[in-house]
């Protein structure tokens, strides 16, 4: 029997595709990356080695910082804004018993609709003289917001319809795992006397504090990677108030030629991920079952 | 350079002599809607290859064009009707058009295709350090040069300066055109204002339709260019007409206190409102429709704009209700009150990567785009100036529009370029950031002419 | 507090977000049926009275939205299908094939797969499907949407492999069942809760992407919806009551899928988060 389950031929067959598109599409690119970056390239001419110039010059570029910032906004909004409602959602559908198929089949709904559709339509929303939000400011008599145009507001509006898309989709993964408590530790607790608050606070959310960190944890991978939102949205702008990570990178390479620099900025990208990766773990993670082999 | 302005401004004479021709005789013709464009298939384009008989094998040409939507609907006609053509003559050609947006080409598509060495075959290309020249000189660009030779029309053109590296061309600009203020008549009429005629009119007409609710000027700054435009207009009024190519080739800078000044005068208009509210996102379409729909009082843009106010273009309803007039002179200002922004900066480019079918198919597009019946419809329909030498006994219009902007060219002592042009593209960006700070008032005047002056100062060094 | 606004408020909280998720689409559904822009800037959120139903008509022809839908169908159900495929083959090596030492490094290889965020290698990948000659060609987007999902995939259906015991396949085998055959028949059917979440998180994840598609394809006929959407905007934003169809047209079908399918995702995502 062992040595069906160690048969090297069926092994390599199975392992090998995932290791060709792992190395084809992952590990060549991050030795390229780490290779160009230590160069000038400008995709024209020859690659000229030059050390860590590009790093350096990563360190001091305020632009890109404000962008690391932006990114940040996204991180800590999900945490402080999209996980509690996440939560408090998540305990509300689970608690009713009427319309629950209801709510959690449109709750879901936006997640499935593609970026680039969610970034017109909520164009829309927010056009300055259509769009809902200000018609609903102009029945309490407010002036109109220009909410992707004024450099206040731009990066708001953008995280408010990140959080409209996907919420829904961490919602029903909560829901699931609310719903997979067993009936009868509610039961008891309640003819203990719990009143439902308590209960959602002191049994509820401890229990689902593992799927929990799943959705923190895919936040902010979602935070890391954001760019599509932005670029149909703001592009980047108003006067680069939205930039994100990911489209100061692209801009910088494609527009300027400076792939060099662009593949050092990514190296940074990919550093920042570890770092926070490695904070999460030790603040959150450590306390949970963490994915382990 | 100096050559490049005695083509141009022997181009701006053609057209004067132009103007004074139809300035006389054409009042009254105007009730006749003489300018039907679509019927005029000119005996001129029979196809001088035969086409052989033999089955051929079709292969498709990759063309990039930025004629999007409505607005552009009169050149998409004409470059679809050069297709046909170029079609009809190269056995097997089967052109494909990529329509992409013109900022997100020009920026990051071509840019990024070019590196990766796969540009299309034929594609919508500015000419300057930072886009055309810069290609060219990295072997990306198809030698135009025998291409014109052998079809004769090399000194056809008036200007093709900027698509030039080492004697060689490498980029055929579509047209020309100047940059100036368009204003709707009725707006202004209805406000008791006359035609602003200086600087002073110009604020004073500001003034009052922002006091009556009237957006003053529209403008869309999501994309920089936009902005670009006015205030490249404005620093040479300030700073004189060779502003542009002093920065460029390092002799002037930007931090001088006559274009500091400029860009004060700019910002001071915007914290005075008189620019559309939210403008860093309105996008050019949005500019244009604000102004054509009416709630705008003034705009700052091109020439080829003109064609949206014919009788079927998107602006039909403004129809013989807008004039155009050049930038005023500033109080104290070193440049020539009558001299005009000019470009003809945007054509087609063509890849160095061409087999012999391809390079047949770009030789017919080229034939057949560039002829005088293009360039005279180009200008008829859609108000765009020739880039070619054309007899002016065809360049008249019945568009009272369109014989202010001929007569105000005319009238130019003097042209300057586009910033664009001249300088390399991460001096051009830096513009356009700093373009974008000064209105979101991140950037004071000076700053923003500090931070413009040293990446062109790291460019100048990294030239040494 | 009395029961019923016990039994209500859960309701009115729930319903106020489910307005404000459903409401977009309703002020796109009316905008799209409306003549003139004029008639959505006066009246953003009125019922539409002519009802044109000719936009849709125009939309349909002039946006190519069929041809969109069928690309970015077809690549996200394609890719997604390979790589549930690819990883489950691969997780089923990792967790239940007895070549540990091997597994475990081929393992902890993978996981920092997870670490590297989308698009940072954009440039890179760039530049490879460019040098792999596979610009503006479907594969430029099947194979990074396929490899992009391995490692996530990998990581997730391997979690779930090693939950279940081992005491059925083991059986099977001494029954004299091939390893390939165990894996398609005993493990692949246990593991099914895991796929579905996987194959569901990626398909969504390849039918929204819009970064490689804009730079990768240029061809018209071979533009996935993401990007085509935002051509068709640009093209018609002086209409917004066409824009507003192509909206509707491209949302649509999807929302009918959903709406047949929606049990089955939502169970998919449930299974697996609960048990994962």
């Amino acid at each position: 029997m062992n040595k069906t389950l160690r048969n090297p031929y069926v092994y390599l067959l199975f392992v090998l595709p995932t290791l060709g598109l792992y190395g084809l599409f992952f590990v060549y690119p991050v030795l390229q990356s780490v290779f160009y970056g230590l160069t000038n390239w400008d995709g024209l001419t020859p690659a000229k080695y030059t050390g860590l110039d590009n790093f350096v010059k990563a360190f001091n570029d305020e632009d890109f910082w404000i962008s690391v910032k932006n990114n940040m906004y996204f991180i800590l909004f999900s945490l402080f804004v999209q996980v509690p409602l996440i939560i408090l959602f998540s305990l509300l559908i689970s608690g009713v018993k009427r319309l629950q198929g209801f709510y959690k089949t449109t709750v879901f709904l936006p997640s499935i609709l593609s970026t680039s559709i969610i970034g017109i339509l909520w164009g829309f929303m927010y056009h300055p003289s259509i769009g809902l939000f200000n018609n609903f400011l102009g029945w309490f008599g407010l002036e109109p917001i220009y909410w992707l145009s004024d450099t206040k507001w731009a990066m708001l509006s953008i995280l408010v319809t990140n959080a409209w898309q996907w919420m829904g989709f961490y919602i029903v993964l909560v829901l699931a795992a609310i719903l997979a408590i067993p009936k009868e530790i509610n039961e008891a607790a309640e003819i203990d006397g719990a009143t439902g608050f308590q209960r959602a606070y002191r049994i509820t959310t401890p229990l689902i504090m593992p799927v929990i960190s799943v959705v923190v944890m895919l936040s902010i991978a979602g935070a890391m990677r954001v760019v599509d939102i932005v670029l149909v949205m703001t592009n980047g702008g108003p006067a680069g108030a939205t930039e994100v990570m990911a489209s100061y990178m692209v801009n910088k390479a494609l527009r300027y030629g400076q792939y060099g620099y662009g593949t050092a900025l990514s190296i940074m990208i990919f550093v920042i991920a570890l770092l926070l990766t490695a904070i999460y773990q030790i603040v959150f993670a450590r306390r949970q079952e963490r994915i382990e082999y | 350079m100096k050559k490049k302005l005695v083509t141009v401004t022997a181009s701006v004479l053609v057209l004067s002599s132009v103007l004074s021709a139809c300035g006389s005789g054409n009042k009254e013709n105007n009730a006749s809607p003489s300018a039907s464009p679509a019927a005029s298939p000119s005996a001129s384009a029979s196809p001088s290859e035969a086409a052989s008989p033999a089955p051929v094998e079709r292969f498709d040409v990759s063309l990039r064009h930025i004629q999007i939507g409505e607005l552009q609907k009169f050149r998409k006609a004409i470059l679809d009707e050069v297709v046909q053509k170029a079609e009809a003559e190269v056995p097997g050609a089967n052109f494909e058009m990529d329509a992409v947006e013109d900022s997100f080409n020009r920026w990051t598509k071509l840019p990024a295709e070019m590196a990766a060495g796969n540009p299309p075959k034929i594609f919508d290309l500015f000419g300057g350090p930072g886009d055309g020249q810069k290609f060219a000189r990295a072997n990306k660009l198809l030698d135009l040069t025998p291409i014109l030779d052998e079809l004769g029309i090399k000194d056809k053109f008036t200007d093709f300066s900027t698509f030039i590296v080492d004697e060689k061309v490498y980029g055929l600009p579509i047209g020309a055109s100047a940059e100036g203020w368009f204003y709707n008549k009725e707006i202004l009429d209805a406000n008791g204002i006359a035609a602003p005629q200086t600087l002073e009119e110009l604020e004073a007409a500001f003034e009052t339709l922002k006091g009556k609710g009237v957006t003053p000027i529209a403008m869309g700054s999501q994309a920089a260019w936009v902005p670009f435009m006015l205030l490249n207009t404005l620093i040479p009024r300030y700073a004189g007409d060779d502003i542009q190519a002093g920065v460029a080739n390092g002799s002037r800078k930007m931090t001088e206190p006559e274009v500091v000044a400029a860009l004060a005068k700019y910002k001071e208009w915007v914290d005075k409102g008189y620019f559309t509210k939210g403008e860093l996102g309105i996008d050019y379409t949005g500019q244009t429709n604000e102004f054509v729909a009416g709630k705008a009082g003034f705009l700052f843009d091109g020439t080829w704009r003109v064609s949206t106010f014919n009788a079927d273009g998107v602006g039909g309803a403004l129809n013989g209700k807008v004039g155009y007039f050049a930038m005023p002179a500033v109080p104290g200002g070193k440049g020539d009150p009558t001299s005009v922004n000019y470009n003809q900066n945007n054509g087609y480019g063509f890849s160095a990567d061409v087999n012999d079918n391809e390079k047949a198919a770009v030789k017919a597009f080229i034939k057949n785009l560039y002829t005088e019946e293009y360039q005279v419809r180009g200008f008829q329909e859609d108000g765009v100036l020739p880039s070619m030498k054309v007899d002016a006994s065809k360049l008249t219009s019945d568009n009272s529009l369109m014989q202010q902007v001929l007569a105000i060219n005319a009238a130019a002592g003097k042209v300057f370029p586009h910033f664009d042009s001249l300088v390399p593209g991460t001096v051009n960006g830096e513009f356009e950031k700093q373009i974008q700070n000064l209105i979101a008032g991140k950037a004071t005047p000076e700053k923003a002419a500090e931070e413009i002056q040293k990446a062109m100062d790291a460019e100048l060094a990294a030239l040494k | 507090m009395p029961k019923v606004i016990k039994k209500i408020l859960p309701h009115l909280v729930l319903l106020v977000y489910v307005f404000v998720i459903l409401f977009p689409f309703v002020f796109v559904v009316f905008s799209s049926l409306k003549e003139s822009n004029d008639q959505i800037v006066n009246a953003p959120f009125g019922f539409p009275v002519q009802m044109a139903f000719d936009n849709y008509a125009d939309a349909w022809s002039q946006a190519k939205i069929s041809k969109y839908f069928f690309n970015s169908a077809y690549l996200a159900v394609g890719s997604a299908v390979s790589s549930i495929l690819i990883a489950a083959a691969t997780a089923y090596a990792l967790a239940r094939m007895r070549i540990v030492k091997v597994s475990k490094a081929i393992y902890q290889f993978i996981l920092l797969g997870m670490l590297i965020p989308g698009n940072v290698l954009f440039i890179a990948q760039y530049i490879l499907i460019q040098k792999l000659g596979l610009l503006d060609t479907h594969w430029a987007l099947y194979l990074p949407y396929t490899a992009g999902a391995l490692p996530f995939s990998v990581l997730l259906i391997v979690a779930f492999m090693k939950a279940i015991p081992s005491e059925m396949e083991e059986a099977a085998i001494v029954d004299g069942l091939g390893v390939i055959r165990s894996f398609i028949l005993i493990i692949l059917p246990l593991t099914m809760p895991a796929l579905v979440t996987v194959f569901i998180i990626n398909l969504l994840g390849n039918w929204n992407e819009y970064l490689l598609a804009n730079f990768f394809i240029s061809k018209d006929a071979l533009k996935t919806l993401p990007t085509g959407m935002v051509g068709f905007r640009d093209a018609f934003q002086t209409s917004y009551p066409l824009v507003f169809t192509g909206v509707v047209i491209s949302v649509a079908p999807i929302i009918v899928i959903y709406a047949f399918l929606q049990r089955t995702i939502i169970e998919g995502l449930t299974a697996g988060s609960v048990k994962g």
